[in-house]
Order: structure tokens, then C-alpha cells, then sequence
């Protein structure tokens, strides 16, 4: 973190999030821009919460999002204005404005899905994330109202908080894919997948008994999907130590667990898994298949024939700001409220 | 624009082309009144399908030469309220063929404001549209529909066959408080002719114009066809004496011109690019029959497309379209 | 059943080769407009491809679309002939409509193509109407509105969108977003980013994929039309896509960039599908490469039909004006040169 002298805050706000298929076969809200920017908006609002006066960095997008949103920061008290980057319209815009806040924010705000959170962690390092998530059916970032993540964002920035306590080390999963097509390796934040799908199509996952294997970093029955599965089964929180590897269908122990999981947003299914078992930080967790596609975070992103995928969990990952032990600490260390409690009374 | 000058009637003339003249008529407009504005689809950056716009983006900036979405009915239509409103708009419509989609802005609103509000608005709008056959862009490019609006009450229709009149009567329709609707053949764009240079020429919007005189016959003409006109008057010239008008104005429509032709002549041949039924002819006819009716030596002839639609086919597209050769025939026909 | 199951390796080779033909019908034509052969204007879909044929896979045969003035690309992925296309191109006698539409009049209402059309955002409520007499007659049938992100600033594109919306008609709306309208930018013409947000206006799904992968289409397009069919109306579907050739033929395009075309042309959705199947084993290099050229070769024959065929006779403009036939039409066609110069207004002259 370079710049210590003004608190910093990074915020990257993806206009591509949320507006896959998945809204379409089911019941996953879609988040428009205008919404969008709103959000941001109050995001910056938030930041005034917090004691010192914070310099808040804007990513710069080609729907102008981030454009429109400094341009109508005037009347806020914080030093809003452009991250200096160059524009492409894709992906990478989310990477190199994460690889420039790794120097100079003490915070980020991610608006987006789980897509966006997974870039923005590639790149992001050490600093902690506020994730906000736009739209439903994401694992990582969690509905909130943005003033609230804005003012969660200004406290951790302004260091009156113990970043350590407040923040959780979420793990990540990387695929390693050794095929006659789609060698290379393919990472991913909560989840990674093998489909039994030709190809990638919308890239949304549409239906989960085309899963093969796959592994997570966190699990629990309210994450929609792969890692709401495996935690009908047993959960792993996002900070536990290694994952959970898992198999579907055929094998030696075909349907050993037949699980009702939420699996898509208005969807409640019952699946078949033949394996779902811990795995270490680092140890291999191998699926094979004819020809598939290999996902990560609900997203189809490569295609694979005549392959053998090895997922590894790793626990360094992102810094994930927990936004309740923010505002407790917060309360706690007398920030928020003008005098000591006792002499209010 | 060629450097070429010359002097008509002691004024400095330039050759230019059609489409020259038109913007040439816009450019002066916009530096003698800065409510006047042009907008429409790709008439700034792309310099106008045909090329008439192109260089006034850079002269006068995005403010004042506006490219629009693809919304005829929404800019049209804004067109409309900006001129109730002070302004004095420019709308192009790339093709006439597309009014069908801001027909409504015009019937009911351009055209009957000043009428409903009683006279307290004020409608300085000036319609540029395209039209016309000829280059195998099919039926939906094709039409000529400028009897719609000369029929609709309200709306002043003009559809100028020569570069001069181009120019001339561009300006009085910018200048107008009145809905001008200003009707370009897309096929004479390149015909060229000699056009006054003086700014403050212009034209006045309800003249027919005598381009050539004669005593046999008369062609009263629009657009393309007066060039065709003229052409086969000129290749009959050693037989007969054709008089060539250029109608100009289509509503408020020139009635004495043309029947001090008739009077002179007796014979009458209306050559325009509409469907011949219920069409621009009718009109024309309409008021020979009742102002000079007793002058005429022979039943007037209407040379117009025979009611179809342009098809795309080149070799069916000639046979719809009416040329010189028309004309020519329709004279011996009368002769 | 949709009409080219992409989820089987036979129909990823016919998809391939659908967007093989369109690419070398537009090729041909592209060239033929420039040798002076064909006249008119010719607006090529070439860059789009996977749009057109994605979409029109997951349609079945009986569904109906409607077009626009670059409809070459929805003929073909739609199951029209690229002879009587060509024929119709070159004006001839034998094409789709008689040699009186052209490039961009193209249909053939018997396989469901109701027409490439010359007015920006005219298909749309052809479509409504068209899903609104299946519903109507109770028929297993959607209809498919493609449109261009210029088309969407047209008013009657909205009030289709409304009306299918309103009746829960089995209707699609397609959205062919390629950055321009004639040489304007998208965002030039519109406020939005996300074309599809357009749907939230109507209470009904709208979503952006990828035009380039036509597998991406292909499942957005399958999923709309067993939405549209189980009564759950339209679904509004913007697809990412780009022309890699000007507006129209001859266009010098001030309004772009090299480098962005050539950024776009690396994705071109033939050759990334195409090299999709070969990493797959479904085919190799070889196989591409003779398909390819089969597929020219069918062009090409196409072209050379169409050169020969017959010109309309100048008569036949008078035909198809009217179901009835109307003495106007035979009144005023003597009026032609062609004709013995007879008029029968003054007969007695
Ligand atoms: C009603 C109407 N207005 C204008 C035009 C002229 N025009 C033809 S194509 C075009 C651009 C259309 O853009 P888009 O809908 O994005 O389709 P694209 O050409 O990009 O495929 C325009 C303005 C027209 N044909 N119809
Ligand atoms: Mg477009």
C-alpha cells in the first residue's frame, strides 16, 4: 500500500454484472445500470462515516459508469475522482484498475457478481475487499446497501479498525488441465466445475446435473450452486483451511449422498453426488472427462476434450472485509459516537 | 464547387451542382441566423448519405449539426417543438419513404398548431427529404410521395428541378414561418447549373418558373423531369417550339403561370414522378380545367409512374420510371 | 425440435457450414457490387454470422422470422437458397421475389422468412403479429424479430415489444447490437449500455450474450423460444456482435478505427467455432478446410446461375400490385415508350 498519507478507497463497479441468462431460466434479478450507479453513489456517501476525510479512486468504464459517478460527487465530502487507465470494455479493465489499487488504496468496493470479485482478486493483493453484490445468485459478495459497505470501506481505510479482526482470508481454487484441448489452468474464487457440456455457450451454469466433479473453498446451504451443494453435505467456511472435492454420478460409489440444494436462483433440486470429501490446501483433487467445460465461480469458461482436471485449494486469497465486525469494533472503539458513552448518559 | 463564375441579370453566378446548392443554402442560412440548426441520422460525422451536409459538422459544430438516433418520429417530432418553441430547425429525413414513420408529428401536430392555437404559434420548420427512382434501391427508397403533404393543409411543399431553385427556395423554406416541406430528387444531386452567390438571393416559394420558352407546346415539370423536359425539347427543337416550366412549388401552387402557358400553347403535358392517380397532376390539371379550360386544343397528358411501387429490377425499374423519351412521346402524341 | 441440434457434432459441422455460406454468399456479393454486377446497395452481414445461424438453429423449421436491410445472413442461416438469393440480387426473374425486391426485400413467407426489409425497425411488429396469429390459431409456433441496436431507438420496435409483452405472445426479440448504426456509435444513439435493460421497461427477461460464439446464441435463443412456447411470452436478447465490412458497400467508414476492426476480426465466430470443433476432435483442419471450399463452390455456382438466369420481362412491373386486377395498371402502362405509344386518354387524338 503506497499512498498512506490520504485514506484511500478504491471502487470498481462492473457494468457487464448481471445480466447473464441466468435471469431468464431462473428466477435471478438483473441489475441495470442506473441501479447500478445509484448504488456507487451511496457507496461514496457512506465513506463520510468515517473520521478522516477519504480520497475515494474511480474506475473508469466504457458505459461510463464510473465517469458519471465522479462527475456527480461534488457535494460529497470526500476527494472523488478518476483512476487513471486505459479503457477496453472487457475484463481486464477490472484486473488493472485491482493492480493499481493494490498500491494505492487501504480498501476496495467491488460492485459486482462473482465474476468481477474473482478479477478483481487476481490482481488485488493484500488489500481488503468490500464486496457488494449486484444482482442475485453470487456466493462471494453479498447484498448490501452501498452506504453502509461505503462506510464499513472509509473505517477500514482510516485504520480505526483492526483490519486482522475485521477481515476474513477467503480461499481460492485453481484447475490444471491436461487434455488433448484446453490445456492450461483456469482459476476461481468459491467454485470451480467440470461439465459434461460441449461448450460455453452463455457461460452461465444452466443445470447442475451436467456437473461432473469440481471442487470449493467455502460451502454452506445458502450459497447458490456448486458450493451450496457440497455444503448440504458439509459446510467449510470461506476462511477454513483447504475445501471440499466433489463428484457426481457415475463411480464406485454412484448417489452416495442425494442432496436438496438450492442450485440456481427460483430453483430447488435434488442432486446426486458419489463423492464430497475435505481436501487439504495444495492437494490435488483429479476429475476426468471425454469432452466438458471447466467452470469457475457458476461461469463455463473453458472448454475441454480428452481431459484430466486437477483442482487445487489455496487459503491466500483476498481479504474479505466482514462488515458486522467492522461496525461492532467500530462501536466498540468509540468511533462512531461523538463522546464516551458514559458521560452521555 | 467549380471556381467558375459568371453573372446572370448583372448578379455573380457560381456552376454548381444540387447537392452544392443546398448546402450552400444551409451554410448561409446558418451564418445569417443562429437558430438555425440541422439535424438528422448521420448528417454530421458521415456528412450526409448523399454527401449534401458534408463539411457543415466541422463549420459549425455538434450544437448546430446534429446526428440523431434512428427516431424519425422522435426528432421530427422534436424538430416540431422546437420550432413552437424559437427555433428554426432543418430535419432531414434520409429517405421520403421513412415519413411513414413521423407521419403523425406532421399531420397532427407541424401542420395544425398554428391553426388550432388560433394563430399563436409560429412553425419555422424546414423538412429536407429525399425521393425518386433510379438507382435500383428498390421500393421502400424509392418513392416520390410529395403529394401527401402538398394535399395536406397546413404544410407548403416545394420540389425544386434545377440548382438555382435548389438554392433559392432552400432559403425562403429556412427563412419561412411556415412547415416547408423541401422535396431532393437523390438523382440530380449532380446536375449542375448556374446559382447566384449572393447571400441574400433567394427565391419566392410559390413561383413556377419558365426555364424555356416556346409556342406548341407546354410541359410543366418537376424535379428530374425538368431536365428531361428540357432535353427533349431540345432534341425536337428544329420541329416544334416546346415551352418547358419548372413547377417549383407544388403547394401554394403557381396557378397563373401555368395557365398563361396554356393560353399561349393549348397543349399540356404534366411530367412528374408521382403515381400518376389522385397524384401531383391531378392537381395541376385540376386548375388548368378550371382556369383555362376554353384555352386548350387538346386533352392534357399526365406522365408520372403508372401507379406501382419502384421495383428493384434495373430492366423493371426503366420501364416504371419516366425520361425524356416520355415526354417526347406524349408531345407527338399532343402535336 | 430445433432445426440444427448443436449439441451433436453433425449439426456443429451444418452450423459451421451455414455461417461458411453466408460469409462466401456475402463475399461473392460484395465483390459482384463492386464489379458493377449487382445494382443497387448491398448491406453484408459478414462478422455476424453465429448470430443468424445460432439463432435460427434453436428455431424450429415452422418458426417465423423477420429481418432487415442485412438480411442476406438470416435467409441462409433460415434455410433459404443462395441461387434464388443470387438470382434475386442480380434482379432477376427466378429470384426470391421476381427480381422486384433485391438485397434487401429478400423473403420467402413459406419457410418462415417473412422478409428482409428496407425500414429501420419495421420487423419487430411483423413479428409481434406474426406470433400473435400462432397464439391466435393455437399453433406451435414463435416468431423472431432480429433487429440492429439502431433500430431500437425506433418507436414501433418499442410498441411491438409492448404489445407481446402485454398479450404473453411467443415472440423474440433479437437485438444484432454491432457497435453502429449506419456511422453512428451505439452509444451515440443510446443511453443505455446494456440494450437489454430495454426489457425491464416491459416486465419481461432481457440479457446480453456474446454474438461472436454462436453457441452462446444458440442456447439464449433455445431458452427464449421454450419460454415463448409454454405461454411465458417474449424474451428480449441482445447479442454483441460487429460487421467487419462498412455500412453498405463502398462505404469509406470515417467513423472507425483499423484497430478495432481487426480486434473484432480475431473473434470472428466462424473461424473460433471452426477451431473449437478441430480441438475437440469433431474435425480436423483438413475437414475445414474442404468444407470451406465446397461451400464456395456452392456460392460460386450460385453466382454463375444467376448471371444466366432470365431478366424479368418490363411487363411483369405491372404484375403483383394488386390481388384484383385494377384497370389503372393496364390504362397507364400504355403510356410507356416501350409501349406503342398509345394513349387511352386520347385515343381519339
Ligand atoms: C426508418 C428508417 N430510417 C433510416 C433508415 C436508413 N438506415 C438504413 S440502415 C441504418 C442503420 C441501421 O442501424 P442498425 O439498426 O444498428 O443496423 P445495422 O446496419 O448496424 O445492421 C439506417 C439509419 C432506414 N432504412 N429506415
Ligand atoms: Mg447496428
Amino acid at each position: 500500500m503506497g499512498d498512506r498519507s490520504t485514506p484511500t478507497v478504491g471502487v470498481i463497479v462492473n457494468p457487464a454484472a448481471g445480466r447473464d441468462i441466468r435471469r431468464l431460466t431462473g428466477g435471478a434479478s438483473v441489475s441495470d445500470n442506473y441501479a447500478k450507479r445509484r448504488t456507487a453513489t451511496c457507496v461514496l456517501q457512506g465513506l463520510t462515516l468515517a473520521p478522516d476525510r477519504i480520497r475515494a479512486l474511480v474506475m473508469p468504464d466504457r458505459a461510463d459508469l464510473g465517469q458519471r459517478l465522479v462527475g456527480g460527487a461534488d457535494d460529497i465530502d470526500a476527494d472523488v475522482s478518476l483512476l487513471d487507465m486505459q479503457i477496453t470494455g472487457t475484463p481486464k479493465d477490472t484486473r488493472n484498475a485491482a493492480e493499481q489499487f493494490s498500491d494505492v488504496a487501504d480498501c476496495v468496493v467491488v460492485l459486482g457478481g462473482d465474476g468481477t470479485n474473482r478479477d478483481v482478486s487476481t490482481t488485488i493483493g493484500d488489500v481488503p475487499m468490500v464486496s457488494i453484490s449486484t444482482g442475485t445468485n453470487n456466493v462471494v459478495p453479498t447484498p448490501i446497501d452501498g452506504t453502509v459497505a461505503g462506510a464499513a470501506a472509509g473505517l477500514v481505510a482510516t485504520d480505526v479498525v483492526d483490519i486482522e479482526a475485521v477481515t476474513q482470508r477467503h480461499g481460492t481454487i485453481e484447475a490444471t488441465i491436461d487434455g488433448k484441448a484446453g490445456s492450461g489452468t483456469v482459476s476461481g474464487l468459491a467454485t470451480m466445475g467440470l461439465l459434461d457440456r460441449p461448450f460455453i455457450g452463455t457461460r452461465a451454469v444452466l443445470d447442475v446435473s451436467e456437473f461432473v466433479g469440481g471442487a470449493v473453498s467455502r460451502a454452506f446451504p445458502t450459497e447458490i450452486g456448486l458450493s451450496g451443494i457440497a455444503g448440504g453435505i458439509q459446510t467449510c467456511a470461506p476462511d477454513d483451511a483447504g475445501g471440499l472435492g466433489l463428484r457426481f454420478g457415475d463411480g464406485p460409489d454412484a448417489d452416495a449422498h442425494t442432496v436438496r440444494a438450492i442450485t440456481v436462483p427460483g430453483v430447488v433440486n435434488t442432486v446426486s453426488v458419489s463423492e464430497c470429501v475435505r481436501i487439504e490446501s495444495g492437494e490435488p483433487w483429479t476429475v476426468s472427462i471425454d469432452r466438458g467445460v471447466v467452470t469457475a465461480d457458476g461461469e463455463r469458461e473453458r472448454e475441454v476434450s480428452d481431459a484430466e482436471v486437477t483442482f487445487t485449494v489455496s487459503d491466500a486469497g483476498p481479504q474479505i472485509v466482514t462488515i458486522p465486525a467492522v461496525f461492532q469494533q467500530a462501536v466498540d472503539r468509540g468511533v462512531l459516537s461523538m463522546q464516551p458513552i458514559e458521560q452521555k448518559r | 464547387m467549380s471556381t467558375e463564375t459568371g453573372t446572370t441579370h448583372g448578379k455573380s453566378t457560381e456552376t454548381m451542382t444540387v447537392r452544392e446548392a443546398i448546402r450552400e443554402a444551409m451554410r448561409e442560412e446558418m451564418q445569417r441566423d443562429e437558430d438555425v440548426f440541422l439535424m438528422g441520422e448521420d448528417v454530421g460525422l458521415f456528412g450526409g448519405v448523399f454527401d449534401v451536409s458534408n463539411g457543415l459538422l466541422e463549420d459549425f459544430g455538434e450544437e448546430r449539426v446534429k446526428d440523431t438516433p434512428i427516431s424519425e418520429a422522435g426528432f421530427l417530432g422534436a424538430g416540431v417543438g422546437a420550432a413552437a418553441t424559437g427555433s428554426r430547425p432543418i430535419v432531414e429525413i434520409m429517405f421520403s419513404d421513412f415519413m411513414g414513420v413521423a407521419m403523425e408529428q406532421t399531420m397532427n401536430q407541424m401542420a395544425k398548431m398554428r391553426y388550432m392555437f388560433g394563430g399563436k404559434t409560429e412553425m419555422p420548420i424546414t423538412v429536407r427529404t429525399t425521393e425518386g427512382g433510379g438507382m435500383g434501391a428498390a421500393s421502400q427508397h424509392s418513392g416520390t410521395v410529395h403529394t401527401w403533404f402538398a394535399h395536406f393543409p397546413g404544410i407548403i411543399a416545394v420540389a425544386p428541378g434545377t440548382p438555382a431553385a435548389a438554392k433559392g427556395l432552400l432559403k425562403s423554406a429556412i427563412r419561412s414561418d411556415d412547415p416547408v416541406f423541401f422535396f431532393e430528387n437523390k438523382m440530380i444531386y449532380e446536375q449542375s447549373g448556374e446559382v447566384p452567390t449572393d447571400p441574400d438571393f433567394t427565391l419566392p416559394i410559390g413561383e413556377a418558373n419558365v426555364e424555356r420558352e416556346g409556342d406548341d407546346v407546354t410541359v410543366i415539370a418537376t424535379q428530374r423531369l425538368v431536365g428531361e423536359s428540357l432535353q427533349a425539347a431540345e432534341e425536337l427543337d428544329s420541329e416544334l417550339s416546346v415551352e418547358v416550366i419548372d413547377l417549383r412549388s407544388l403547394y401554394p401552387l403557381d396557378t397563373e403561370t401555368i395557365v398563361d402557358s396554356l393560353e399561349k400553347t393549348g397543349r399540356v403535358i404534366i411530367a412528374d414522378e408521382s403515381p400518376i392517380s389522385y397524384g401531383t397532376h391531378a392537381e395541376v390539371m385540376a386548375r388548368l380545367m378550371e382556369n383555362g379550360f376554353y384555352s386548350l386544343d387538346a386533352p392534357p397528358e399526365r406522365i408520372g409512374v403508372p401507379d406501382t411501387h419502384i421495383p428493384f429490377s434495373p430492366s423493371l425499374e426503366q420501364e416504371v420510371l419516366p425520361s425524356a423519351a416520355d415526354v417526347t412521346a406524349a408531345i407527338r402524341r399532343l402535336t | 425440435m430445433v432445426s440444427i441440434d448443436i449439441e451433436t457434432e453433425d449439426g456443429q459441422k451444418e452450423a459451421l457450414r451455414r455461417m461458411m455460406l453466408i460469409r462466401s454468399f456475402d463475399d461473392t456479393a460484395g465483390t459482384l457490387f463492386a464489379d458493377g454486377e449487382i445494382p443497387g446497395f448491398v448491406h453484408l452481414y459478414i462478422g455476424e454470422e453465429g448470430v443468424g445461424v445460432g439463432a435460427c438453429a434453436a428455431l424450429e423449421p415452422d418458426d417465423y422470422i423477420t429481418s432487415t436491410h442485412r438480411g442476406h445472413g438470416h435467409c441462409i442461416a433460415k434455410g433459404l437458397e443462395p441461387q434464388s438469393m443470387m438470382a434475386e440480387l442480380y434482379g432477376k426473374r427466378d429470384g426470391y421475389c421476381n427480381g422486384k425486391g433485391g438485397s434487401m426485400h429478400i423473403a420467402d413467407v413459406d419457410a418462415g422468412m417473412l422478409g428482409a426489409n428496407g425500414i429501420v425497425g419495421a420487423g419487430p411488429p411483423l413479428a409481434t403479429g406474426a406470433a400473435l396469429s400462432a397464439a391466435q390459431k393455437d399453433e406451435d409456433r414463435v416468431a423472431l424479430a432480429f433487429f440492429g441496436d439502431g433500430a431500437v431507438a425506433q418507436g414501433q420496435v418499442h410498441e411491438a415489444i409492448n404489445l407481446a409483452a402485454t398479450w404473453d405472445l411467443p415472440a423474440i426479440f433479437l437485438v444484432e447490437n454491432n457497435q453502429f448504426g449506419e456511422g453512428t456509435p451505439v452509444e451515440k444513439q443510446h443511453n443505455l449500455e446494456n440494450l437489454s435493460e430495454t426489457a425491464e421497461a416491459y416486465d419481461i427477461p432481457g440479457f446480453t450474450i456474446d454474438g461472436m460464439d454462436i453457441t452462446a446464441v444458440y442456447e439464449a435463443v433455445q431458452e427464449a423460444r421454450e419460454r415463448a412456447r409454454n405461454g411465458d411470452g417474449p424474451t428480449f436478447i441482445e447479442a454483441d456482435t460487429y460487421r467487419f465490412r462498412g455500412h453498405f458497400e463502398g462505404d469509406q467508414q470515417p467513423y472507425r478505427e483499423d484497430d478495432d476492426i481487426q480486434e473484432w476480426q480475431s473473434r470472428c465466430p466462424i473461424d473460433s467455432f471452426a477451431s473449437r470443433l478441430v480441438d475437440a476432435g469433431v474435425m480436423t483442419d483438413d475437414e475445414v478446410e474442404s468444407l470451406r471450399a465446397e461451400v464456395d463452390e456452392e456460392i460460386a455456382a450460385a453466382a454463375e446461375y444467376a448471371q444466366n438466369a432470365d431478366e424479368p420481362d418490363p411487363t411483369e412491373a405491372y404484375d403483383d400490385m394488386y390481388a384484383v386486377s385494377v384497370p389503372e395498371l393496364t390504362m397507364f402502362a400504355g403510356r410507356s415508350v416501350r409501349a406503342d405509344g398509345g394513349s387511352p386518354t386520347n385515343t381519339d387524338q
